[in-house]
């Protein structure tokens, strides 16, 4: 599985985009869980880029790229923004910021996700998931 | 997401359906915001058709939690499916919120 594509700085076009890369991981038999894990970290991406990076620019695009075989999936997200340290993401679960509406989308990505990598000053992040076996 | 409201005594169990996410949690706030101008105070989620939050709809929850705090009201969430409960045990919110597995125990002294 390949999907590669540009998408605009819509918050708008993210279900129909998850809807189709849920329904290729399905084709490839992935598990529920490990098919909601990806989902919801593909998800908390897009948002990041298009709200956090390219802060809603119409000018402005979403690079994402997906590859899948039988043991793994790997998706890339880029915006166009100013980019982030990423080194400097507060700990949502510390007790002094438990209560805090936000901050909470990276660190779901890094404990959803089996590796993360983050490029180009923050503008890119790298997933990749190793799919459970089935018992 | 679709939201059913029901009163049990003095609870009001909302019952939600469908994913909770950035896009529909404006939503999902106005029918809180109905919840506050009917001064209710015990709310009980029901979780059992939702098959997927974000972090938007966590924080949806949290101001909901802290609003109902102010007045001296109570939130509590239940019937969870394991794949939104690790949603909150990862981000420890499971700490925050009181979840109960059914909605039986979750009515049980409110």
């Amino acid at each position: 599985m390949m999907i590669s594509e540009k998408l605009p700085s819509q918050i708008e076009i993210i279900p129909a985009f998850i809807l189709k890369v849920k329904e290729e991981l399905k084709s490839l038999s992935v598990q529920r869980e490990d098919v909601h894990d990806i989902a919801l970290c593909l998800h908390e991406a897009l948002v990041n880029a298009i709200k956090h990076g390219n802060r809603f620019s119409p000018d402005l695009e979403v690079e994402v790229r997906l590859e899948a075989d039988a043991d793994r999936l790997t998706v890339t997200v880029k915006d166009q923004g100013q980019g982030f340290d990423y080194t400097r993401v507060p700990d949502p679960t510390k007790p002094d910021n438990l209560e805090k509406t936000s901050g909470r989308g990276v660190f779901l990505v890094k404990r959803l996700m089996d590796r993360v990598d983050f490029s180009d000053e923050g503008r890119g992040i790298t997933m990749t998931k190793f799919f459970k076996k089935r018992r | 997401m679709n939201i059913r409201q029901e009163k049990q005594n003095n609870v009001l169990i909302c019952a939600v359906e469908g994913e909770i996410n950035i896009n529909n949690s404006p939503d999902l706030r106005k029918a809180f915001d109905g919840m506050f101008k009917q001064d209710e105070k015990k709310v009980l989620v029901d979780f059992a058709k939702v098959d997927y939050i974000d972090s938007s709809g966590l924080a949806t929850l949290i101001e909901m939690l802290q609003r109902l705090k102010k007045i001296g009201g109570t939130l509590r969430f239940c019937n969870m499916d394991q794949k939104v409960l690790n949603v909150f045990e990862v981000t420890k919110l499971h700490k925050l919120f009181e979840i109960f597995e059914t909605q039986e125990a979750a009515l049980k002294g409110f």
